[in-house]
């Protein structure tokens, strides 16, 4: 069952469709609530934008793409979130302990990285709103400029210049020692 | 700039950054089983518009826990309503006097022209017939149209508030237009508008007696119009 079927579905009624759509879209609402700032609560966030997506069905477009659809929703619902609670939209993503990029016999080489990794995602946290949204969304997401723009309901060129201003402002702070 | 390609390098980085990230997510068919629960729990419910008051008490009460927990938030604020796009805040300090300001971008355009330059489908109250003016407002997010004291805002708020009320008592009182309901606000209030890109608050003015509902995820907001019963059947009669 593809996107469409399973939306021609679910408007339908058909409330197991819908189950399967929020299955197949779950973890990447998930990572896109984490990361824009909703933290600890994303499942709560996640679950609303699901209900919410569901009411608001009727009014998506079908010939377009149901994800930037959805993850708009959850884009706005994190916003919500963080607005209802007075404080910014942060990124409080963590750095796993156990991963690492090198050869388990490379310890000194895996510190190494490790320590540049947290460098960075240090650097991408303190980044300007928009800066860190758009590179919160391009790279971390990996979704495309058009599906940016329609995530955080920006301009095409907002996007474009949030995340060239981004880049150069993190290649100034951590890109001149690449490893 | 030495290295010849310095940001193909930071974007590679940047793309593998989240394998490293501690971001663990529910099983995904026990968030589906979760949605799925919610959505069946109205349809025990015995009435559509009794439904509708207990989510929008229950989205009370939780902004109300949220906002009790900091003393800014249980000075400033005592209650906190959403609908249709709308926030509002009761028990905030009396209105004083703003300057008024315009809508982003506002702009007059000719009735005929709003089908293409707005992303819903608007429309306009058989009560009032053709409007005055037509404006337009932050690309299209909302559409305004005025005839004499008279201004219909209408807006895609089921998602994510686009105006803020703050008022001091009474509550708003509950009516129903058609099968929909909505909020009659009397007495003066502050009114602003909340930007689409950071929630940022523009003060627009002091606004009177206004009607406030939601249809088909619009939101509506009717000013100028003295009388409940008559907002009330402009509300209803919407084109189309």
């Amino acid at each position: 069952m593809d996107d469409d079927e399973a939306i021609a579905r679910s408007l339908a009624g058909d409330l197991s469709a819908y189950e399967a759509l929020v299955a197949r879209y779950s973890t990447l609402a998930h990572r896109t609530a984490a990361m824009l700032g909703a933290g600890d609560e994303a499942e709560d966030v996640v679950q609303e934008a699901f209900v919410k997506a569901y009411r608001h069905l009727s009014s998506f477009r079908r010939d377009a793409p149901f994800r930037p659809w959805l993850l708009r929703i959850v884009a706005n619902e994190t916003h919500n979130l963080t607005r209802s609670r007075g404080r910014r939209s942060e990124l409080t993503v963590r750095l796993s302990a156990t991963v690492s990029a090198t050869a388990p016999d490379d310890p000194e080489g895996a510190a190494v990285a490790g320590d540049r990794r947290s460098r960075l995602l240090e650097a991408v946290r303190r980044l300007p709103d928009r800066e860190r949204q758009a590179v919160i969304c391009r790279y971390f997401l990996q979704l495309s400029e058009a599906e940016t723009a329609q995530v955080l309901d920006w301009p095409l060129g907002t996007v474009k210049s949030s995340t060239h201003r981004g880049l150069a402002r993190l290649r100034e702070e951590v890109g001149h020692d690449v490893t | 700039m030495t290295s010849p390609d310095p940001f193909d390098d930071l974007e590679a980085e940047l793309l593998a950054l989240p394998d490293a990230f501690d971001l663990p997510s529910p099983p995904p068919g026990q968030v589906a089983a979760a949605v799925r629960e919610r959505l069946e729990e109205p349809a025990r419910a015995p009435a559509k518009r009794r439904r509708r008051w207990q989510v929008a008490i229950a989205a009370v009460l939780a902004v109300v826990a949220v906002t009790a927990l900091t003393p800014q938030g249980r000075a400033a604020v005592a209650h906190v309503l959403r609908l249709a796009g709308i926030e509002i805040r009761i028990g905030a300090a009396a209105p004083t006097a703003t300057p008024s300001a315009r809508l982003p971008g506002e702009r007059p355009v000719a009735t005929s022209d709003l089908g293409g330059l707005v992303k819903f489908r608007v429309r306009t109250p058989a009560e009032l017939g053709e409007p005055d003016e037509a404006l337009v407002s932050d690309q299209g997010r909302v559409v305004s149209m005025r005839w004499k004291a008279i201004r219909l805002d209408q807006f895609d708020g089921g998602l994510s508030p686009v105006f803020l009320k703050e008022m001091g008592p009474p509550w708003p009182e509950e009516v129903a237009i058609g099968d929909a309901s909505g909020w009659w606000i009397t007495g003066s209030h502050t009114l602003s508008y909340l930007a689409r890109a950071d929630g940022s608050r523009l003060p627009l003015r002091v606004a009177g007696d206004v009607l406030i509902w939601e249809r088909d995820g619009l939101g509506f907001r009717l000013e100028g119009v003295k009388d409940r019963a008559e907002a009330v059947k402009i509300a209803a009669s919407l084109r189309p």
